[in-house]
């Protein structure tokens, strides 16, 4: 194992220590009010958001590649993600709401890119330039910017009904406001939708040129076709919403968008896509 | 250094007692100078609010309560006998302790109410105006806003509306982040729709439209409060149109029903959620409107679950506020035995130097008899021994906690008769 490989094994799993006291004191703060347990849940996602790009860094020296040309890779970037968009519109909004149910995901993306991390594999020529890292941030961004859409309409979700059902008390009383969920939801489908479609163009665009030769087939791929129907679905939902649909069922078709994404990237990925089978 | 409070709240005067003992910022000044110059106070400071009339100082005298109760007895002329039956007093950490407890709205007719601290804050600023403000006084109040501000930060008692007025703003809150910049649509032009629209025109409402059977009436309304009138045949349409609906009409029918909203919800698409609020009765809004997607519907019996809720919500948080008060009247007694503590060794010393002096006076005659040597080595000795008789004393007043710590600044006071020497 090298320095680099080593280095971004230590920091993945500080990360990861980082995420699971994060999400352990957001959910507290849920329940206790003390403004010391939201600060020490924001310190230490941002110690684990630090160490988790840290640990990317690292495996990227190691593999003169991207760090997340594998799904494991891939996994920690994600995670990373969440911690960022967390920690951003905890600072954007002053609201710490969307911690206990961000943090634990990212936390749960980590784990099993850490506790999973295969070994580095010998340099692969095609994994690398540009294109192919800005098509795979960006679609992990996306990925990413979904969650938090899916975690802020389940929110919404909970806190509607619990105002429907007139239950002034409890976690849900605690939560922001209907409106700022709904704004924060239509935003983050958005830039999801944006990185998507970029992010998407990129991959088409390398694909063409780097697969041509060996897989003359590769338009095929039901990754890339699962991919496009994903984002066929949320640009229906962006315009939906933003047309004046109604926020409930804005907030119902989040959910449901980001069960494909998660379809799209375990499933898909692993036993349908030879192409983007990245357990290989 | 003798601090302490006597006053009369809510609990112990009744309210045509606590009218006489009201004081004006001029009353309190003028009773603050009076407190002074009849050399019953020290410091101080007069907390006066419609529950409370109390004064907190430091003791000139031995016999302070009862002199500040003749003082106000005669202050404002009320029977001395009345006022000592419904007096609360207090002395050193229990003078700390009430005014933290006051401070954190704990002692409040209506428990969590924001208002004392402003209230706390003008007394003090009043007193400091006045120059009868000193180290210690000075040092409570302080403590006392800051033991307020952080009850109201650190718990949710302070948090729970309980008022009408407040209870809609609440669920306002609840449903958008702030209603600046929102619309609203108050039905009816009655006295609750005209408080309602001065509340919400201060809330930084960005169009406020009224709607009445009678549209003069509405007109009227929406020009005082710079607002728009709307025809009573529109209101379903323009309660569609905006974020909070406000009804509080005589009607004894429902004047917007679920058929009308949902159509006109239908006809033009919104983004965001409807408040409805319904504070009339009998109800103007049919009870169905609740259930229409994204609009959240609450009439007068809701907003009383909600001030119940409320209420209990603020009882519970009362364990945590009570421990934040504790943690500030130790912090305060620390710094109180430091002060204390600080004083009497400054005092012992002073005394037990003059008895040196004196000693070393009355011996002079035989002194006068030695070389300079030995009198400086004489000087030197009577110096050690004091230095020596101090040490003890110095280093036990420091040991032990807060409470500890004044025991024995007190006991020390005592024994070597400080305050006799003092006077």
């Amino acid at each position: 194992m090298t320095d680099a490989s080593q280095i971004a094994t230590t920091l993945g799993w500080v990360a990861l220590v980082a995420y699971a006291l994060s999400a352990i004191l957001y959910t507290t703060s849920l329940y206790r009010t003390h403004p010391a347990i939201g600060r020490a849940a924001t310190a230490f996602a941002i110690v684990g958001a630090l160490s988790n790009f840290g640990a990317l860094y690292a495996r990227s020296v190691a593999l003169h590649s991207v760090p997340y040309r594998d799904l494991l890779g891939s996994m920690k970037l994600f995670g990373f993600f969440l911690a960022i968009l967390n920690i951003a519109l905890e600072f954007r909004h002053r609201d710490r709401s969307l911690g206990p149910f961000l943090m634990p995901v990212a936390l749960a993306f980590m784990l099993l890119g850490v506790s999973l991390t295969s070994p580095v594999h010998a340099d692969a020529p095609e994994l690398k330039g540009p294109v192919f890292a800005l098509h795979v941030t960006l679609n992990m961004l996306a990925y990413a910017a979904f969650a938090v859409a899916c975690a802020l309409s389940l929110l919404y979700l909970w806190v509607g009904r619990s105002l429907k059902k007139r239950a002034f008390s409890g976690p849900a009383s605690r939560l922001p406001s209907l409106s700022f969920l709904e704004r924060a939801n239509r935003t983050s489908l958005s830039l999801g939708v944006l990185a998507l479609s970029v992010g998407l163009f990129l991959g088409l665009y390398w694909a063409s040129r780097m697969w041509k030769g060996e897989h003359p087939q590769w338009a095929l791929d039901p990754k890339i076709w699962f991919a496009l129907a994903t984002l066929a679905f949320y640009i229906f939902v962006v315009v939906r919403a933003r047309r004046g649909a109604a926020p409930v069922s804005t907030a119902r078709l989040s959910v449901a968008g980001f069960l494909l994404v998660l379809l799209s990237y375990t499933a898909v990925n692993v036993f349908v896509s030879k192409l983007h089978d990245f357990t290989s | 250094m003798n601090l302490l409070y006597v006053g009369w709240d809510h609990r112990a005067a009744p309210l045509h007692l606590r009218e006489r003992l009201a004081f004006t910022p001029e009353k309190a000044r003028e009773a603050l100078d009076g407190l002074f110059a009849e050399h019953i106070l020290s410091e101080g400071a007069i907390v006066s609010t419609c529950n409370r009339a109390e004064v907190y100082g430091i003791a000139a005298g031995e016999d302070s309560l009862d002199a500040v109760a003749g003082f106000f007895s005669r202050f404002h002329n009320v029977d001395d006998a009345v006022l000592r039956q419904t007096a609360l007093s207090g002395r050193g950490d229990a003078t700390a302790r009430h005014l933290f407890r006051v401070a954190a709205g704990l002692d409040s007719m209506v428990v969590g109410e924001a208002q004392i601290l402003g209230q706390i804050r003008e007394a003090h600023r009043l007193a400091t105006a006045a120059g009868t403000v000193r180290t210690v006084t000075n040092r409570l109040f302080m403590s006392a806003l800051e033991c307020g501000k952080r009850v109201r930060t650190e718990t949710a008692l302070g948090k729970k509306p309980t008022s009408v007025a407040g209870l809609a703003l609440g669920l306002a809150a609840r449903i958008f982040e702030s209603l600046e910049g929102r619309k609203v649509l108050l039905i009816g032009a009655g006295e609750t729709a005209e408080l309602t629209a001065r509340l919400l025109a201060d809330d930084g409402v960005s169009e406020i439209l009224v709607t009445n059977r009678s549209h003069e009436k509405a007109e009227a309304l929406a020009a005082a409060n710079g607002g728009r009138a709307v025809r009573w045949e529109d209101r379903a349409r323009a309660a569609a149109g905006v974020d909070l609906v406000l009804s509080a009409t005589n009607a004894t029918e429902p004047v917007l029903t679920a058929g009308a909203l949902r159509t006109a919800l239908h006809a033009a698409p919104r983004r965001g959620p409807l408040l409805v609020l319904d504070l009339a009765v009998p109800r103007d809004v049919e009870t169905e409107v609740g259930e229409l997607s994204d609009v959240y519907r609450y009439d007068l019996d809701a907003l009383q679950d909600l001030a119940a809720e409320n209420t209990r919500a603020r009882a519970s948080e009362v364990p945590r506020a009570e421990a934040i008060v504790e943690e500030c009247v130790l912090k305060f007694q620390e710094w109180r035995s430091g002060l204390l503590q600080a004083d009497v060794v400054r005092s012992l010393r002073e005394k037990l130097e003059s008895i040196r002096r004196v000693e070393l006076e009355k011996h002079a005659g035989k002194l006068a008899a030695l070389s300079a040597p030995d009198r400086a080595a004489v000087e030197r000795l009577t110096e050690t021994l004091v230095a020596h008789i101090l040490h003890d004393p110095t280093v036990g007043l420091k040991e032990g906690d807060g409470s500890e710590r004044l025991e024995r600044a007190a006991a020390v006071r005592a024994l070597f008769r400080l305050d006799e020497r003092s006077k």
